[in-house]
């Protein structure tokens, strides 16, 4: 399946490519647009204004995929706090790895284009997951 | 960001919007987040941040939050026609952040006299509010940099950072 987003992906956007392969659609394909008009009919859109998948009722898109595909995954859960801070900064959730994240993601966009940008943040975030799992599973930091 | 310093007016994102009256709740939060962002509000439902990704991206989410409660909203991309325009923009900006930083000043100074634990946890919470006033700080005043030292001169006096104290704060 084809996916869109708007070009100058940050947090938010490689979070939920990378749910998005992980969890819904392990072939997807990612295309760029820089406008609304440019997305193909073929593909679902997120992470843009005025699709279903964007910023809902103070939940950044990554949330909004999670409630959408009724995914209860605890450890999504906990890293859709980070993305929301990352991505929002409202101080809803405490996640203070969410400063760090943010400053990886905008350095990132700043020398990579969008396909590097997925291609790095792929086994990052597979890996604050495992980190996040084992943490939810010790009840405290992994060593 | 707008290239202030030169004579030449920058780039800039509007949006202009309405929403009902009521319900009043989802006003009043749109009210709060533009206020978070900083915005330059330029007339009645009509705000303006300095155009880059990241601004850009703020108010097309505002937008959508609108819409998405029965309002209406578009977003421009826009040039002031004058650099004496923008200017006057940019100064009030920098005078309500300059305010925000003076608080912070004061409460640092507030808390000089307290106990350890007291300014320890005045260090973390000044330092989380200079973080949300950094955020929307487009065109930094001097206070900035004062507010950074006193916040800093009460994390020293505290000796924020030395084990022992910090576990005693919590």
């Amino acid at each position: 399946m084809r996916w869109a987003t708007r070009a100058g992906a940050h947090i938010d956007r490689a979070a939920c490519a990378w749910l998005i392969r992980r969890v819904l659609d392990p072939a997807a394909e990612f295309v760029f647009v820089s406008d609304a008009s440019e997305v193909p009919d073929d593909a679902t859109p997120f992470d843009m204004r005025g699709v279903e998948l964007g910023h809902h009722g103070g939940d950044c898109t990554f949330e909004t995929i999670l409630r959408r595909h009724d995914l209860d995954d605890p450890v999504l859960w906990r890293l859709a706090e980070i993305v929301h801070e990352a991505d929002i900064d409202d101080e809803r959730f405490d996640a203070p790895e969410a400063a760090g994240l943010d400053a990886v993601l905008r350095g990132l966009s700043m020398v990579c284009d969008d396909e590097r940008v997925l291609e790095l943040t792929g086994p990052m975030f597979d890996g604050l997951y495992e980190y996040l799992r084992r943490e939810l599973l010790l009840d405290r930091p992994p060593g | 960001m707008t290239a202030l310093a030169g004579g030449v007016p920058g780039t800039w994102v509007l949006l202009a919007y309405r929403m009902p009256r009521e319900p009043s709740r989802p006003r009043i939060a749109v009210w709060r987040k533009l206020e978070r962002l900083g915005v330059a509000r330029l007339g009645d439902g009509l705000v303006a941040l300095p155009a880059d990704a990241r601004t850009r991206e703020q108010l097309e989410w505002v937008a959508e939050e609108v819409t998405e409660n029965g309002g209406t909203a578009t977003l421009w991309i826009a040039t002031p026609a004058s650099a004496a325009q923008e200017r006057d923009v940019a100064r009030a900006m920098r005078a309500a952040r300059a305010e925000e930083y003076r608080a912070v000043i004061a409460d640092a100074e507030a808390a000089a006299g307290a106990s350890e634990a007291e300014r320890v946890r005045a260090v973390r919470r000044l330092r989380r509010e200079l973080h949300r006033i950094g955020r929307r700080d487009y065109f930094p005043p001097h206070e900035r940099d004062a507010a950074r030292a006193a916040v800093q001169a009460l994390a020293e006096s505290a000796r924020v950072g030395t084990p022992e104290v910090d576990e005693a704060s919590r």
